[in-house]
């Protein structure tokens, strides 16, 4: 069962982080020679179906994170090297407590993606509309891309610094 | 924060093995679940272009994990003590009599084989994919270069499925290996 846990967790943190990297180091690379009609189609696309798997990894690395912290055994882990604790005094408790801010932050950004960001990026045209009404509508367009362009990369980071710490509690933790 | 450099070096190997296999793993979910479809989105002929740009890019993340994949590994596993630079190499720890021994020579030997798989899809199938027509090429060899391309296009999609199933295997093994190990 621990077993099966660890590899569940570790598939949907793998599903997750390689995801948001492959979709800033290869999609955006591709987007580049595209004409920009086909960007925004292929940003639509990639983009929608990105979002749906990202939030399951989340809720997934949440939930079986959860269950494993509920079976850590503090014989089993006072036996390893540097005898960790799971409390605030203790090294591995902090960076547990750390590690779970990550993850907060992370299900906070994807859901701002899924739910703001990426809707806030569609275009409102009317045909009543005035010039002035749609150079608004693009400089909002364009503010929206930006944001989640912005929301993209603090995802990328705090993702990657995650594995980090989370590779930390092997050796009893990192702060 | 650890103040003995051993353990800051246990933990730089663990990131960078981890932060591997996930760019590994998720690229390869990515790929074939988010970026595949989304191509299908497009007009054929920018979609080929997009596919050879994405391929392209992808081949260079793959490549770059495996390698460090192995690298962080063997390091990891000489730190641990069960690993020297010295004859017999292998210390009580990886002997085949354990599970953790046997568990990481099956984890070495499912390696190889995603090595084999990308060695075939960088070296033999893609080649085939970028093939261009000169000005005198006959109807029959079109037809016979699209039926190539057609061929190298579903075998790449075939290994890169199989790629996925042994990656999660190994998955599966490597996060055995805290238990003692899975065979």
């Amino acid at each position: 069962m621990d077993t099966l846990l660890a590899t569940v967790h570790a598939l949907a943190w793998a599903v997750y982080v390689g995801g948001s990297i492959t979709m800033e180091w290869v999609l955006r690379y591709a987007q580049r020679t595209m004409p920009p009609s086909q960007v925004g189609v292929v940003c639509k696309n990639a983009g929608t179906r990105y979002r749906w798997f990202a939030l399951v990894s989340l809720l997934v690395i949440g939930a079986s994170g959860a269950a494993m912290f509920l079976r850590i055994d503090d014989a089993e882990l006072a036996a390893r090297a540097g005898s960790p604790e799971l409390s605030l005094g203790d090294s591995y408790g902090r960076t547990m407590l750390l590690l779970t801010v990550g993850w907060l932050a992370l299900a906070a950004t994807v859901a701002a993606m899924a739910f703001w960001l990426h809707p806030a990026q569609r275009k409102r045209s009317r045909p009543d509309m005035t010039s002035e009404a749609i150079a608004a509508e693009r400089l909002r367009i364009g503010r929206a891309i930006k944001q989640m362009d912005r929301a993209l990369k603090f995802e990328l980071v705090v993702s990657v610094i995650c594995i980090g710490i989370a590779a930390s509690l092997r050796t009893g933790g990192l702060i | 924060m650890p103040s003995d450099p051993d353990i800051w070096l246990h933990i730089i190997y663990g990131y960078l093995h981890d932060l591997a296999i996930a760019t590994y793993l998720g690229g390869a979910v990515a790929m074939e679940f988010v970026l595949g479809p989304a191509q299908g989105s497009i007009p054929p002929a920018q979609a080929q272009v997009m596919g050879q740009k994405t391929s392209d890019r992808f081949l260079w993340l793959v490549w770059g994990s495996l390698g460090v994949i192995i690298v962080t590994a063997v390091l990891r596993l000489e730190h641990l003590g069960r690993l020297d630079w010295t004859w017999p190499f292998f210390n009580s720890g990886l002997s085949l009599d354990q599970s953790y021994g046997r568990t990481i020579l099956a984890m070495f030997l499912l390696w190889c084989v995603l090595v084999v798989n990308g060695s075939l899809v960088t070296f033999v199938f893609r080649p085939r994919l970028a093939g261009k027509f000169t000005p005198g090429t006959s109807a029959a060899q079109v037809t016979a270069s699209q039926t190539a391309k057609m061929q190298a296009a579903t075998w790449i999609q075939r290994l890169t499925r199989v790629d996925l199933g042994v990656a999660v295997v190994i998955a599966l093994m490597g996060a055995s290996l805290k238990w003692g190990g899975l065979i």
